[in-house]
């Protein structure tokens, strides 16, 4: 279902998205970025909020392309509709929606060609081949696009457990430091 | 799922357990991904159950069968076929989905031994 998340850790970054890097020991972590507990802290909720702001912009970008694909199947079925008619000799007899709540009965007579909407209010006309081509190829497009965005969010989510888990240890990390220092506080005072 | 250490321990944690976690917490997303798009397949299956008897009820020779955005006059026969086809596809497509939701459920079932076994209480890996 998905790729070995071991190649993840060689990769620092993704169409833009920067990889959070992964702590290995949490000390070792603090003194290399000459940050302080809540220096580091900050900074790795800045990240997550960065990161947040990300999936909300692929999480649309997602949806939009979610409701595209039916569409485009739903114009192929028309397409191939008219296909199968046009052997019968029959015209296809359809009701359709001219305005909310309003139909009007249509007659489409066997023919060739088809006309496509191609948005910005731009309509051309087209074989039925070639409309079925021209379709067949927008469907694939968009399920490549949503494929490689299904992979970016699952890259992105990594990121932010990983961030959430650093801040955990960070955290953790403080407060046993904490500990230690009371302890030998006590010790010495005793 | 939350990854919380109340107990302020200091929690070695390897390149190979945040591994685990990733998965883990993708499997999760998957998860309630198939269990919506499960959801939308039964009802599908049902508005097709419905829409077969309500075929069988009427005793008009023409339907009006929705293809793409316009209602087209099809003969009742041509209907039924069609409905049946469209209903054979999505009972696939609902295996297939339950099928993938139980292997992610028993891949989650052994994260989520292997993160316990581990971390214990410093990890909570349950929905809340």
């Amino acid at each position: 279902m998905e790729t070995s998340a071991s190649t993840s850790a060689s990769v620092s970054e993704r169409r833009g998205i920067p990889a959070a890097a992964f702590v290995e020991d949490v000390q070792i972590y603090l003194s290399q970025t000459g940050l302080d507990v809540n220096s580091a802290l900050a900074f790795l909720q800045e990240r997550l909020q960065q990161y947040r702001v990300v999936e909300m912009k692929l999480l649309a970008q997602q949806r939009d392309l979610q409701a595209k694909i039916p569409d485009i199947e739903k114009c192929l079925d028309v397409v191939a509709t008219l296909q199968a008619k046009k052997g019968t000799g029959e015209a296809l007899i359809a009701d359709f929606e001219i305005s909310e709540g309003i139909y009007s009965r249509a007659r489409i007579e066997d023919t060739d060609s088809v006309c496509l909407w191609l948005g910005a209010n731009v309509m051309l006309e087209y074989s039925r081949e070639e409309a079925t081509a021209l379709l067949q190829k927008n469907l694939e497009n968009a399920k490549a696009s949503l494929e490689v965005l299904v992979a970016d969010l699952q890259f992105l989510r990594d990121q932010v457990t990983i961030t959430q888990v650093t801040i955990a240890r960070v955290y953790n990390w403080d407060v046993h430091q904490r500990r230690l220092q009371q302890a030998v506080a006590t010790a010495s005072d005793s | 799922m939350q990854q919380s250490g109340a107990s302020g321990s200091e929690m070695e944690v390897t390149w190979e357990d945040q591994q685990n976690i990733n998965k883990f917490g993708r499997l999760n997303n998957r998860l309630h991904e198939l269990e919506d798009e499960i959801k939308i397949a039964k009802e599908s299956n049902e508005n097709f159950e419905d829409a077969s008897n309500e075929l069988i009820l009427t005793d008009e020779e023409m339907v009006r069968f929705q293809i793409g955005e316009v209602f087209a006059h099809v003969p009742k026969d041509e209907v039924e076929n069609r409905i049946e086809q469209m209903k054979e596809v999505t009972e696939k497509n609902l295996e297939k989905l339950i099928e993938e939701k139980e292997s992610i459920l028993s891949q989650m079932a052994e994260l989520k031994k292997i993160l316990y076994g581990k971390f214990k209480d410093s990890i909570n890996l349950e929905e809340d």
